[in-house]
């Protein structure tokens, strides 16, 4: 089953026109300078190393079949936007999941104890209000506080002047302060 | 000139962002008092204190060392066969996260700071300033020594200077 599965892909490989393939090779440059940075803010968004993996994977893969193999102008600002997106999506469906089967957070509940519990609750609640921020707001505070790029960076990044960085992750901030308090009450 | 003044711009911008910031942070005197006296916005520093305590608990908490490894070769998988073999591919199926260089630097900081210095002073040696400044310091003495005996007197100016 596992030959025919190896031989169906070399066939596929085969099928792959040039552009795709040449496109591939400098998708691994960019593995190779923005990997260890991209992982970071993906493991510090999702939490989960099998679903860091998957967006990697899923992010990598647009870049490489982004506008038929053609390097987009930006590399940096189209590969983070595009895996806190993907992360973000990933996220939300895991928060779905989770609500729909409260017998297995009961279980994880009993597992931890109570100083595990009141650190993993915050961040669980920090994750879940990021993932209920408006875009604008969420790529700023992704970029800023997760990846840990500075106001001039992920103001390039997200095409927008530094000082609207500021305000927008002041405003993230303070819906984020008001969401996590509301919840406690 | 119309570098100069862009310039100057950006250093008075600079300034007043550090006035401003320093005067409004919740650090600031007159703000902590505020805080101490007033209910409501105690409980609006606390929930933003909440806030920045989740992002240091979210930044705080490693992953394993080969996630990297891991999301790579997951990566690389689904790329065309022939990328796959590639010797960049093969590199990064077996990275590992490593620290900046700014950061492998942190702990030779002082030693750098040493070794710049002494360049620096066997720069000076080199180009001969030192040698300059003693002839500098050499002529302004017999300067000061001639005045001296032009207004008290040689003998005078021979018992200031011999010593």
């Amino acid at each position: 089953m596992i030959s025919k599965a190896e031989s169906y892909r070399l066939l596929w490989d085969f099928a792959l026109p040039e552009s795709l393939v040449a496109s591939q090779k400098w998708v691994l440059g960019t593995m190779q300078s923005c990997g260890p940075e991209l992982i970071t803010m993906l493991w510090r968004i999702l939490g989960n190393e099998q679903d860091v993996c998957d967006a990697y994977q899923d992010t990598f893969l647009r870049l490489a079949h982004c506008e038929n193999g053609i390097k987009p102008r930006n590399i940096k600002a189209y590969l983070f936007r595009s895996a806190s997106n993907t992360a973000i999506s990933i996220l939300r469906r895991r928060l779905i999941e989770r609500k729909n089967l409260p017998e297995i957070a009961a279980v994880q509940k009993t597992e931890t104890t109570a100083d595990d519990l009141d650190s993993n609750n915050l961040q669980q609640q920090l994750r879940c209000n990021i993932a209920r921020l408006p875009e604008y707001l969420r790529q700023v505070i992704t970029l800023h506080d997760l990846a840990e790029f500075s106001y001039a960076q992920a103001a390039k990044i997200l095409g927008i002047t530094e000082t609207s960085a500021r305000v927008y992750r002041h405003k993230a901030i303070q819906l984020l302060a008001v969401w996590m308090n509301k919840e406690e009450h | 000139m119309k570098n100069k003044e862009t310039t100057n711009c950006k250093n008075i911008r600079n300034r007043l962002n550090k006035i401003i910031g320093d005067y409004l942070s919740f650090d600031a005197a007159w703000v902590q008092n505020h805080i101490v006296n007033c209910p409501k916005c105690q409980k609006r520093f606390s929930s933003v204190g909440k806030v920045y305590l989740a992002f240091s608990l979210l930044k705080s908490r490693p992953h394993q060392l080969d996630l990297l490894k891991q999301a790579n070769i997951q990566t690389i998988d689904t790329l065309a066969h022939s990328v796959r073999h590639y010797e960049k591919a093969e590199k990064l199926k077996i990275a590992r996260p490593e620290p900046r260089f700014i950061e492998r630097l942190l702990p030779i900081k002082g030693s750098l700071a040493n070794t710049a210095a002494c360049i620096a002073i066997l720069f000076l040696a080199k180009t001969g300033i030192f040698n300059s400044m003693e002839k500098f310091q050499a002529n302004g003495q017999k300067a000061i020594q001639h005045y001296y005996e032009k207004q008290l007197g040689q003998d005078f100016s021979n018992e200031i200077f011999s010593s």
